[in-house]
């Protein structure tokens, strides 16, 4: 049959909606990482602190088995599994740096690859809004801190309650579960818009991992000039590095490191955010012009 | 019949650069070629049309519905863009399932159709094949199946033949056809306008971001009323035919080519000649083996509009 003799026949089926749009995204996002040379050895090794941890949460209650590690007070000290021992994973600068690693691998060619291979086009020639985008990607993000925060977090009390064979460790600190949930929160959407906003600046993913890696260092080493020159502690508040242990430190209810208000930290961690949250609206707009 | 695709007065800048300027067209099912040059505006067009520009000026309405924003619209839409838009390190089979997911199909229907599809493209030896591996042409079919794998209505084809090969391009012009048969709208843009040729007779020029001239070539053709036309006779007797034709005074040009018994007349008024044509033949015996336009074509067409 001709065309002509044909016609045309609107559409008048319902579009099936989809619970999560993204997850095709986060999927091909997830599968794309482990693919690239040495992640599954740097995944790995971004797992050991937390194996380190965990073997100490059975040294704990395993005490006298490992009484020559009673020798020496900080070990002593290490091995109290209380929301200190927490804090002290969560907020500690390996595995600071460990996160950062990954978003090295699985984070900066999130969007710098779709810039390089013009993928854009097809991503919004579908029913993907610019949100279920963000998401897709900021979710790969998630996938992979959450193995070394969350997960780790949820496992260390599980093991804890196992190993002392009772519940008195959750109900002296009932918020604990809280904290290791909010704080994991707050670390992966601070590590998504930081990644994200990188990775849309260039289309080389090298260039955006020496960027993710510089800048975090940079903000540290800026901090430690002017910390030298003017002794003032507030300059700690330029360091990403510090503002995210101190408020890992609000979280679960420790003293900071340094004697700042813990609220500050969060307010500019929180204002990181939203400026590379306007940066990657506009950024990825602008990419849909025809060049 | 409501037309599928109406722009209205569609403009877009990028800062001063003028894009598209103007354009107010309807389109109806069947294939439409859009031509123009490079940077004419055919990919601003194309995007206007796929809801990912926001026109400065006018609107695009597809199916009645305003094509910005509209995501369910997109899924009735299949887009297949000019450049490689591939993930070098995915097979085909992992970007096509992934594309008909974002197309919100449930996992079942995504296996069918990305079976279909790259059947259709001849890719399913080579569908665990990372596209890395894959040739120019492998490249722009895979492309290609992306846009047909979620069976939509609407087909854009931004310069789908390019990197073909001449057997990959005839298979691609026949699977448009077909598309065309079935009822679905299909606009397929081109610089090359041969390419158009085969494919349809409804065109679009366009050009510096405006539309030069859009429907029927014959028609654009006519349009055209002052340009001479060329037609090319090989006949038994070229001298005696171009002595009575070399009077009537819409007969700009009579040439003799390099070509045994071929002559070439200009004329002005193409429908007064081949009116006068049979009388003049019957009446001085001549015997006519061929008659062809030679400027008849979209070249001829397209180099007079755009006033080279």
């Amino acid at each position: 049959m001709s065309i002509k003799e044909k016609g045309y026949t609107h559409w008048d089926g319902k579009l099936k909606k989809m619970k999560f749009p993204w997850k095709p995204i986060t999927q091909c996002g997830i599968k794309l990482t482990f693919k690239k040379k040495f992640f599954k050895f740097s995944f790995f090794l971004t797992l050991v602190p937390a194996l380190i941890y965990l073997a100490g949460i059975y040294a704990s209650e395993k005490i006298e088995d490992f009484s020559f590690l009673t020798r020496d007070t900080d070990t002593l000290s290490f091995l109290k599994v209380d929301p200190k021992y927490f804090s002290s994973y969560f907020t500690s600068d390996t595995l600071l740096f460990m996160i950062i690693l990954l978003m090295v691998f699985c984070g900066a060619g999130l969007i710098s690859d779709d810039l390089k291979y013009n993928s854009l086009q097809l991503y919004f020639s579908r029913p993907i809004k610019k949100n279920d985008y963000f998401m897709g990607k900021a979710a790969v993000i998630a996938f992979f801190i959450f193995i070394v925060t969350l997960i780790p977090g949820i496992v260390f009390i599980v093991m804890k309650l196992i190993f002392s064979g009772s519940f008195r460790f959750l109900a002296s600190f009932p918020w604990l579960i809280f904290s290791v949930v909010g704080y994991s929160i707050f670390i992966t959407t601070f590590f998504a818009f930081y990644t994200l906003f990188l990775s849309s600046l260039n289309k080389n993913r090298r260039y955006v991992g020496i960027l993710i890696f510089g800048l975090y260092f940079f903000s540290e080493i800026i901090f430690g000039i002017f910390f030298g020159i003017f002794k003032s502690k507030y300059f700690a508040l330029l360091s990403i590095e510090v503002n995210l242990q101190q408020v890992g430190a609000g979280f679960f209810g420790q003293k900071p490191v340094y004697d700042i208000p813990w609220i500050l930290s969060f307010l500019i961690i929180t204002m990181i955010c939203i400026l590379a949250a306007i940066v990657l609206k506009r950024k990825i707009r602008s990419v849909e012009v025809v060049k | 019949m409501n037309p599928v695709i109406q722009t209205d007065k569609l403009s877009k800048w990028y800062g001063n650069v003028l894009g598209l300027s103007d354009v107010s067209i309807k389109i109806e099912t069947g294939i439409t070629g859009l031509l123009g040059p490079n940077g004419a505006g055919k990919s601003t067009f194309m995007k206007l049309m796929t809801g990912q520009l926001k026109p400065s000026i006018g609107k695009v309405l597809i199916q009645g519905e305003r094509a910005r924003n509209n995501y369910t619209l997109f899924s009735r839409m299949g887009y297949c863009p000019e450049y490689d838009v591939f993930y070098d390190e995915l097979t085909g089979w992992q970007f096509i399932t992934g594309m008909l997911k974002l197309n919100h199909f449930s996992s079942p229907d995504v296996e069918k159709n990305a079976r279909k599809a790259m059947e259709i493209v001849e890719l399913m030896q080579d569908k665990d094949r990372v596209i890395r591996s894959y040739s120019r042409g492998m490249r722009q079919r895979l492309k290609f199946a992306q846009a047909i794998a979620h069976e939509p209505e609407i087909l854009l084809l931004d310069e789908p033949l390019n990197g073909l090969d001449p057997l990959g391009r005839r298979k691609l012009i026949q699977l448009i056809k077909t598309y065309r048969d079935e009822g679905k709208l299909i606009i397929v843009s081109s610089h090359v306008l041969p390419e158009i040729e085969v494919l349809t007779n409804k065109i679009v020029l366009i050009h510096q971001g405006k539309i030069f001239a859009q429907g029927d070539i014959h028609y654009i053709r006519d349009l055209i009323e002052n340009h001479p036309h060329m037609i090319s006779i090989i006949c038994s007797n070229r001298r005696k035919l171009a002595s009575k034709f070399i009077k009537e005074e819409y007969v700009l040009k009579v040439e003799f080519g390099k070509v045994k018994n071929r002559v070439t007349i200009e004329t002005n008024d193409r429908d007064k000649f081949f009116s006068s044509l049979p009388s003049v033949l019957r009446k001085n015996d001549i015997e006519v083996e061929e008659i062809t336009s030679p400027d008849d074509n979209l070249q001829a067409v397209f180099d007079y509009i755009i006033g080279k």
